[in-house]
């Protein structure tokens, strides 16, 4: 009787790229720069943790959608504290997609006895770089 | 079959006592002739992987197979080793020829389990590990698989659960204790987690990986760390939307310079809670060794 999982599986390793960041970690610049800043750098992890491609067009379709969602309400609400608070819900929804696709691969990596790599300098670029395109993009197609 | 020799029986009772280093000694001791033979390999095997000494159980395992043939527990042996060396398709190889001969040997499946679950195919690990738990569901290796796995996954809740029914199961079992420590740090649970830990280390207090997750645990439950703890043990997307509704809400009460107040704490834990970790990390490992 041939047993399916019994027969082998394992794929030669494709050479270690760069590091990702812990997956967790991206919860703080999603809810400061917004759903664009999540996305992006939930893309770029997830080259990084070898993701398959659908998964990376779902983030970046769930970033497009969380900035939509945040435009509707900036066009539909005054007032400043109201766009400030859909961005960081936004940010949050989409990070949480990025945690789905992410957790598991990432321990994994973790598993095999790899580090995370720091996410500080590349967290401030994103959040302080999207967060700003973000308000100018409200500013110009809603306000 | 001949009554095994005192040797090998001596041997034996070493390892069973956390000796493997006088195990050695002892199983050196042996004739020529009985030292290739499969029981001697096999303790050798055991006294050199409790000892990490990888590479030297792949050369006894493979001594052991040229001079014995293919046996299950020779195959597992060499494969657990080859994993441990980070030769996944080596140790696989291994592995499937060792259950091809006891498919249902339970030593066989968690480690083939547990070489799928470090290379990215966790869903056949939880089939192989599941096959293992149908066959001896009280195994301690059978526990740890299943945790391991549930873990790499993801699923934290079932990680802890598990390890909850492994030390109910094995009171004794320092490995239980660990997990125990390991996944209820996991979900943040830090004073179950350090009681975890406590007695893996008072148990065994030889066991690197151990010290190791006490160290950690230590960091964790360090007085710097207290102001993270919140995040750490609710989850920090709970926590998240906790701070921004009661900000927001504050804001729609007409209280704005509290939460204008609170809001800037908060902004300065976010802060602390990116800077602070690392450098204490840093700084308990140095002063660790």
């Amino acid at each position: 009787m041939q047993d399916e999982l019994f027969s082998p599986t394992i794929q030669e390793r494709p050479a270690p790229g760069r590091p990702p960041w812990r997956p967790e970690s991206i919860l703080y610049p999603a809810v400061f720069g917004g759903p664009l800043a999540a996305a992006t750098l939930g893309v770029l992890n997830g080259r990084r943790l070898g993701l398959a491609g659908h998964r990376l067009l779902v983030v970046g379709a769930a970033g497009l959608v969380g900035f939509g969602g945040r435009l509707a309400v900036s066009a539909a609400v005054d007032g400043n504290s109201a766009v400030r608070l859909a961005g960081m819900v936004t940010g949050a929804l989409v990070w949480l997609a990025v945690l789905f696709f992410q957790r598991a691969p990432f321990r994994v990596y973790s598993y095999r006895g790899g580090e995370p790599a720091s996410l500080v300098g590349p967290g401030f670029a994103a959040g302080i770089g999207f967060g700003v395109l973000e308000a100018v993009l409200i500013l110009v197609l809603v306000r | 079959m001949t009554a095994p020799s005192p040797v090998l029986a001596r041997a034996e009772a070493l390892l069973l006592t956390d000796r493997p280093q006088e195990a050695l000694a002892e199983l050196s001791r042996l004739p020529a002739d009985e030292a290739v033979e499969v029981p001697a390999t096999l303790l050798r095997c055991a006294a050199l992987g409790q000892l990490d000494r990888w590479s030297e159980v792949v050369e006894a395992a493979s001594a052991g197979l040229a001079a014995a043939g293919p046996h299950p527990d020779l195959l597992w042996h060499l494969g657990r080793a080859e994993h441990r060396l980070g030769r996944p398709q080596v140790a696989e190889r291994a592995l499937l020829d060792g259950l091809a001969q006891a498919p249902h040997d339970v030593d066989l499946l968690c480690t083939y389990a547990d070489v799928c679950a470090a290379n990215g195919q966790v869903d056949k690990a939880a089939k192989l590990v599941e096959r293992a738990a149908a066959v001896e569901p009280e195994a301690p290796i059978v526990y740890a698989t299943r945790i391991q796995v549930a873990y790499n996954r993801g699923d934290d809740r079932a990680a802890e659960r598990i390890s909850r029914e492994f030390v109910a199961a094995h009171p004794e079992n320092p490995a239980a204790h660990a997990l125990l420590g390991g996944t209820s740090a996991a979900r943040g649970r830090l004073d179950t987690a350090y009681e975890g830990y406590r007695q893996a280390a008072a148990s065994r207090p030889t066991e690197q990986a151990f010290a190791e997750s006490a160290l950690e645990l230590r960091i964790a439950r360090h007085p710097l760390m207290l102001p993270i703890r919140p995040v750490l043990r609710f989850g920090p997307l709970k926590v998240w939307l906790g701070v921004i509704l009661v900000v927001f809400g504050l804001r729609a009460a007409g209280l704005p310079t509290i939460s204008a107040v609170l809001g800037l704490l908060w902004l300065l834990l976010c802060v602390y809670s990116w800077i602070v970790p690392p450098l204490v990390r840093r700084w308990l490992r140095r002063n660790w060794h």
